[in-house]
C-alpha cells in the first residue's frame, strides 16, 4: 500500500466505518442509560427540579466551595486548558472546518492557524502534565485503571499526529496525514465504549444531580 | 412539712437562693443519686459545688471533668440502650450543672437543673420496672431543700 | 436480615441500578476531585477513601449486566465476578468511611451523585450480609422494639413527666385532631430530654395544637442507613398510620439529620404513595412560626457563635435559610464557617457511622476537619440541629481539648421565648 492509497482509505472507507461505529455506539450508549428508567419521586417537592437540572449543567463548569476548590485547583486548571485546547484544535482549524462543511453543508469562521498551532502545543504539554499527575498523585494512581491510560493515548495521538503533519515532522506528509486521520478513526470507534462517553453523558449526569437536588430545594 | 410541698413551690425556693447556695443544695441532690454511678469525677464536682470558697478555676476544672464524665457514658446513636449507664449519664449531667461556670448558666438555675437531672437518673435506673422510686427521689429532694433552708 | 447471601445481594443491587446510576458510571473519568471533598480522605490521606471507588463493585455489576461491552466481556470470561470476599472488604468503605454527607456529589465535575449510589450500594451490601453489626443491631431493635436504641414508650413517658414539671403543663399524647405530630429521635429521649421541653414551650407560646403518638414517636430510621428498604418502609409505615389515625396536618421531624431524609424524602417513595400530611423539620416549623409572628423572643446571646449544618438538612434536604433566620433572632454575634450551608463539612458521624462501633476511631479522625473549621473562627458556642451531630461534636471537642459548648438551636430559641403568664415555676 502506498501512502496515497493509505490516505485515501482512511479518509474514505476508514472514516466512514469509524463514523458509523461512533453513531451506532453512542446511540446504544444513550439507550443503555435511559432504558433503565427511574422511579417517579413521590415526596412533596419544593420544585420540579427541571430548572436546577439545567442550572447544574452550567454551574458544574466551575467550582463550588473553597476548601475543595483550593485542593483541586491543579485538576481544574489543567482540565480546562486541555479541554479548551481540544475544542479549538478540533473545531476551529481551517482544514477541519472544511471537512465539517463537506458533511454538514455549512462552515464557521476559523482561528488563524498560528494560534491553533500554539494552542495545540499547550494542549500537548498539558496532556503530558496530566499523565504525569495521574502516575504520581496517590489518589489518581489508586483510581486509575488501564482504560484511563488507553483513553489518554486515544486523545493524545490525534493531537500529536496532527501537529506533526502540519509541521511535516520526521515523516512524509502524506503518511503523517493518513496516520493522523487513522488515529481520529480509532478515537471515534472506541469513543462509545470507553469513558470518553463522558463528553456526552456528563450532561445527563449533571442534569440528574441538579434535578434530584432541586426537588429537595438544594440550589446549585 | 414546711414550704416545699409541691414542685412549683420547690422551684420558687430554689430560685430565691444565691448562686453559691444553688450550687450547694444542688450538690446535695447529686449526692442523693450518687449510688447510681461509681465515677470519682462526680465526687469532685459535689465537693467543689459545696465549697463556698471555691474559685473560678476550681469550678471550671470540676466542670470540665464532669463534662467528660457525661461524654463517657452517653448512649451512642443507634446503640442498644443500657439504662444503668444512662443513669450515670444523668448523674454526671446533674454534677456538671452544679459546677457550671457562671457565664454558661444563662438563665438556668443550677439547683433546679441538677434536681431534674437527678430525677432522670433515678428514672433511668428503674425504667424497666414499675416502681415509685422516682417519686421518692422527688420527695427526697424536697426534704434535702428543707434541711438546707433550716441549717 | 436472615438468609443474607451473595446471590440475594447481587439481585438487590441489580434492582437498584437505574438511569442516573448508569449515567454517573458512564461519566466518571477518575479525576479524583471527589476525594478532596470527602473528610474521610482529607483527614486520613488514604486514597482508598476516594468516594467514587467506594462503589467500584457496583460499577462492575452495572458494566457486566447493563452494557454491551460488559456483556461481551462476561461471555468471554474476561470480567471479574463480585465475590463475598470483595464485598466483605468493601464493608469498611461503604459504611465506616461514608456518612452519606453528599459533599462529593456537590463537587463532581461531571455531576455524579455518588451519595445516591452509596445509598443504593448499601441495599446490596446488607442483602449480601455485609452490613456492620452495630447497624444490624440498631435495625433489628427498631423493628422489634420501635427504636434503634431500644427506647420503649414508658421511657419517653417518664422523660415527658420530668419535662411536664419543668414547663408546668401537660405533654399531649395521642390527641386526635392535633395540627402537628411531633416525632423524636431516641437520642433526644435518652440524652437530650431538654429538646422536648423546648418544643413544648414554643408550641405553648405559639398556641398551636400538637401531639406525640404513643405508637410512633421514633423518627430515626436505621433501615435507610443500613440499606434495607423493606425495613425502612415498615418504619415509615408506622408513622404514616399514626399520623392518619391522629388526623394531623403536619408531622415534625426532630433535630436529627437522617430522620428527615427518611421521612421527608424517602418516606413516600418507600411506601409507594404520597402522604396525606405534610412533613417538616422542626426548624422549618419554627421558621414558619417566626414568619407568622408566633415565635416571639427577647434578648440576645452575646457570645460569638457559629452553626454546624447537619448534612441531611442542607445538602440532602434543602433546609438552609431557616436555621439562619432563627439564629439571627437570638444571636448578635453569629458567624459562618468558611464552607457552610449546602457546602458545610460533615461532623463525621452521620449516615450510620455513629451506630457502627468499627468506625469509632475513624469518625474521630474525620472530626479534625470540623476542628480545623472551628479553629479558624474562635467561637464561644457551637449551635447545631441534630442530636447525632451534637454528640459527635461534643465528643470531638472533648477529645481535642476544645472548650466550646454545643447547644441545640431549638433549645436556644426556647430560652429566649418572651415569658408568658402561663409559664409556671
Amino acid at each position: 500500500m502506498t501512502s496515497v492509497e493509505f490516505l485515501q482509505w482512511v479518509r474514505g472507507p476508514g472514516l466512514a466505518i469509524a463514523s458509523i461505529i461512533f453513531v451506532f455506539g453512542m446511540t446504544l450508549k444513550v439507550l443503555e442509560i435511559f432504558m433503565l428508567g427511574r422511579k417517579k419521586n413521590l415526596a412533596e417537592l419544593r420544585s420540579s427540579g427541571v430548572k436546577e437540572g439545567f442550572r447544574t449543567i452550567i454551574t458544574r463548569f466551575g467550582a463550588v466551595d473553597r476548601f475543595t476548590t483550593r485542593r483541586t485547583m491543579f485538576t481544574h486548571i489543567t482540565g480546562w486548558v486541555f479541554h479548551v485546547g481540544l475544542f479549538v484544535a478540533i473545531f476551529l482549524l481551517t482544514p477541519h472546518i472544511e471537512l465539517f462543511k463537506s458533511f454538514l453543508g455549512f462552515g464557521w469562521p476559523a482561528l488563524p492557524t498560528a494560534i491553533v498551532d500554539f494552542v495545540t502545543v499547550i494542549t500537548l504539554i498539558t496532556l503530558l502534565i496530566i499523565l504525569f499527575h495521574r502516575i504520581t498523585n496517590p489518589v489518581l494512581r489508586y483510581l486509575s485503571v488501564g482504560e484511563d491510560y488507553v483513553v489518554w493515548v486515544l486523545t493524545f495521538l490525534p493531537m500529536l499526529t496532527g501537529y506533526m503533519a502540519y509541521h511535516h515532522l520526521f515523516f512524509p506528509y502524506t503518511w503523517l496525514l493518513g496516520i493522523h486521520i487513522l488515529s481520529v478513526c480509532i478515537l471515534m470507534a472506541l469513543f462509545p465504549f470507553t469513558k470518553l462517553t463522558h463528553a456526552v453523558t456528563l450532561f445527563f449526569s449533571r442534569w440528574y444531580n441538579g434535578y434530584m437536588g432541586g426537588q429537595k430545594g438544594v440550589k446549585q | 412539712m414546711t414550704g416545699t410541698a409541691n414542685d412549683s413551690e420547690f422551684r420558687k425556693q430554689l430560685d430565691d437562693l444565691s448562686l453559691a447556695q444553688q450550687r450547694a443544695v444542688g450538690a446535695r441532690f447529686v449526692h442523693s443519686v450518687k449510688d447510681l454511678t461509681d465515677d470519682a469525677r462526680i465526687d469532685v464536682a459535689i465537693k467543689v459545688a459545696q465549697d463556698s470558697e471555691a474559685n473560678n478555676d476550681e469550678i471550671h476544672s470540676a466542670f470540665k471533668s464532669a463534662r467528660s464524665a457525661v461524654l463517657d457514658c452517653y448512649t451512642r446513636c443507634g446503640a442498644d440502650a443500657d439504662w444503668a449507664t444512662q443513669a450515670s449519664y444523668f448523674v454526671a449531667r446533674a454534677a456538671s450543672d452544679v459546677v457550671m461556670p457562671e457565664k454558661e448558666i444563662s438563665n438556668n438555675n443550677p439547683a433546679w437543673q441538677a434536681a431534674m437531672h437527678s430525677r432522670m437518673a433515678r428514672t433511668c435506673a428503674v425504667i424497666d420496672t414499675d416502681t415509685t422510686e422516682e417519686q421518692q427521689e422527688t420527695e427526697q429532694q424536697h426534704r434535702i431543700l428543707d434541711h438546707f433552708l433550716n441549717d | 436480615m436472615s438468609e443474607a447471601t451473595l446471590e440475594r445481594g447481587i439481585k438487590a443491587l441489580k434492582e437498584q441500578i437505574d438511569a442516573p446510576v448508569a449515567s454517573f458510571f458512564s461519566s466518571c473519568v477518575h479525576c479524583g476531585m471527589c476525594a478532596e471533598a470527602c473528610l474521610f480522605y482529607t483527614e486520613t490521606g488514604n486514597p482508598k477513601y476516594t468516594p467514587i471507588s467506594k462503589v467500584e463493585p457496583m460499577r462492575r455489576l452495572w458494566e457486566q449486566e447493563f452494557t454491551l461491552i460488559g456483556r461481551i466481556k462476561k461471555l468471554l470470561g474476561l470480567s471479574k465476578k463480585i465475590t463475598d470476599e470483595e464485598l466483605s472488604e468493601w464493608q469498611e468503605l461503604v459504611y465506616n468511611s461514608c456518612s452519606m454527607c453528599g459533599r462529593c456529589t456537590m463537587v463532581c465535575p461531571v455531576g455524579n451523585d455518588i451519595t445516591y449510589m452509596i445509598r443504593k450500594f448499601r441495599e446490596g451490601m446488607s442483602a449480601a450480609g455485609h452490613a456492620p453489626e452495630g447497624l444490624i443491631g440498631a435495625t433489628t431493635r427498631a423493628i422489634q422494639i420501635g427504636s434503634p436504641m431500644g427506647v420503649k414508650f414508658p421511657a419517653l413517658k417518664a422523660q415527658a413527666g420530668h419535662v411536664e414539671k419543668e414547663v408546668g403543663f401537660e405533654i399531649p399524647f395521642d390527641k386526635v385532631g392535633a395540627e402537628y405530630m411531633l416525632l423524636m429521635s431516641s437520642m433526644e429521649i435518652m440524652n437530650y430530654p431538654e429538646y422536648l421541653g423546648a418544643v413544648a414551650r414554643i408550641f405553648h407560646q405559639a398556641g398551636k395544637s400538637w401531639t406525640i403518638s404513643s405508637e410512633a414517636f421514633e423518627a430515626t430510621n436505621s433501615g435507610i442507613q443500613i440499606g434495607t428498604s423493606d425495613l425502612a418502609r415498615e418504619l415509615v409505615n408506622r408513622i404514616v398510620e399514626a399520623a392518619e389515625k391522629l388526623k394531623v396536618k403536619t408531622v415534625i421531624s426532630p433535630e436529627c439529620g437522617h430522620a428527615y431524609t427518611a421521612i421527608r424524602w424517602e418516606g413516600p417513595n418507600l411506601v409507594g404513595h404520597p402522604f396525606s400530611f405534610r412533613v417538616r423539620h422542626i426548624l422549618e416549623v419554627l421558621d414558619e412560626f417566626r414568619k407568622d409572628g408566633l415565635l416571639r423572643t427577647e434578648g440576645f446571646e452575646e457570645d460569638k457563635m457559629t452553626f454546624h449544618d447537619p448534612c441531611q438538612l442542607v445538602r440532602r434536604g434543602g433546609v438552609i435559610e431557616q436555621p439562619r433566620n432563627l439564629l439571627n433572632m437570638v444571636a448578635k454575634n453569629f458567624v459562618e464557617m468558611d464552607d457552610h450551608g449546602k457546602m458545610n463539612w460533615c461532623c463525621g458521624a452521620g449516615g450510620g457511622v455513629s451506630a457502627n462501633e468499627d468506625a469509632h476511631e475513624l469518625k474521630l479522625t474525620a472530626f479534625k476537619r470540623k476542628k480545623a473549621q472551628l479553629d479558624e473562627l474562635h467561637v464561644d458556642t457551637l449551635v447545631t440541629a441534630c442530636a447525632n451531630c451534637r454528640i459527635q461534636l461534643e465528643e470531638g471537642l472533648e477529645v481535642n481539648d476544645m472548650d466550646i459548648p454545643v447547644v441545640g438551636l431549638t433549645e436556644m430559641l426556647a430560652e429566649h421565648l418572651v415569658e408568658t403568664d402561663s409559664k409556671q415555676g
